[in-house]
């Protein structure tokens, strides 16, 4: 995430031995920055439970998280795959329409609810995970369900001659 | 000689104030206008407030849902990185020596020069 590659001499210099055979395999997400910001509210609604399971582990494990936490990490892992899976299996094209309107509008997501209310409808009509913001306030719509935008420049956003969903 | 004495009736008034024409509405109607306007701009900034602090709360939440997937990513690379220099050294030396005074993982900020560069 964070760790710059060591650079010697103009050369990259990686370290590509693989992990040992006694660590199960698991492949890597690969996705970037914006399919995954399209995805995470699914992903926090399906992998939740792993996701506080790793941290709380990763907390008690008082600085040795980075190995004693390598089950935990690898069922994180699996999880968000099998959702971006799922996505991408399901509703391919709302999720691209998303992630790139996310890539073109400085992935704010205020500029691109109109893609966002598609494929939200479309991940919870065939996968049933719903977005959910935690701790917004009560008896307020939910930003982003709300109509207008008030700082979208995006006109596409939402129009209110389109159906609603 | 005559004593000059001021005339019979005595003077005009003398005209100290002057004769503008008050333009305008009153006062009172000035300090409502600029009231209401000031207070219809600061009831938009507020609402725009709240708006902005839910658009946090969501790109927040947003991250947080992320976060634990991408450590755990690192900490997998990391963890491989650093099982490789162990059993490097292993190799090499013949044993692990134990580097730091702390049973922590801690992050191998070094790296060794392979034999062969790897092709970008």
């Amino acid at each position: 995430m964070s760790t710059r590659q060591p650079r010697l001499n103009q050369q990259v210099l990686l370290d590509t031995t693989p992990l040992p055979a006694s660590v199960p395999p698991v492949p890597e997400i690969g996705a970037s920055s914006a399919p995954l910001l399209s995805a995470s509210f699914f992903i926090g609604a399906r992998c939740g439970a792993f996701n506080d399971d790793y941290m709380k582990c990763k907390e008690e494990a008082r600085g040795r998280g980075e190995i004693d936490c390598m089950r935990e990490g690898r069922k994180v892992t699996r999880c968000a795959a099998s959702v971006l899976d799922d996505i991408n299996k399901n509703c391919l094209e709302e999720f691209r329409k998303h992630w790139k309107c996310l890539d073109n509008n400085n992935q704010q997501l205020w500029h691109c609810r109109r893609p966002e209310q598609l494929l939200n409808k479309c991940v919870f009509d065939k996968l049933n995970l719903e977005k959910k913001i935690p701790g917004s306030p009560e008896g307020e719509t939910p930003i982003h369900l709300r109509k207008t935008q008030t700082f979208s420049h995006n006109i596409s956003s939402i129009r209110e001659d389109e159906p609603q969903v | 000689m005559a004593q000059d004495l001021p005339p019979t009736g005595g003077y005009e008034p003398v005209q100290y104030k002057r004769n503008l024409p008050a333009r305008g509405f009153r006062p009172s109607y000035y300090l409502f206008a600029v009231a209401t306007i000031m207070t219809y701009g600061m009831y938009k900034a507020g609402q725009g407030i709240r708006e902005r602090n839910e658009l946090a709360r969501e790109k927040m939440w947003a991250r947080i849902h992320l976060i634990p997937m991408l450590q755990a990513e690192e900490d997998r690379d990391l963890v491989r990185r650093y099982w490789a220099d162990q059993a490097r050294e292993k190799e090499l030396l013949g044993g692990n020596a134990k580097v730091y005074h702390s049973d922590r993982f801690v992050r191998p900020t070094f790296s060794i020069s392979p034999a062969k560069s790897t092709k970008e």
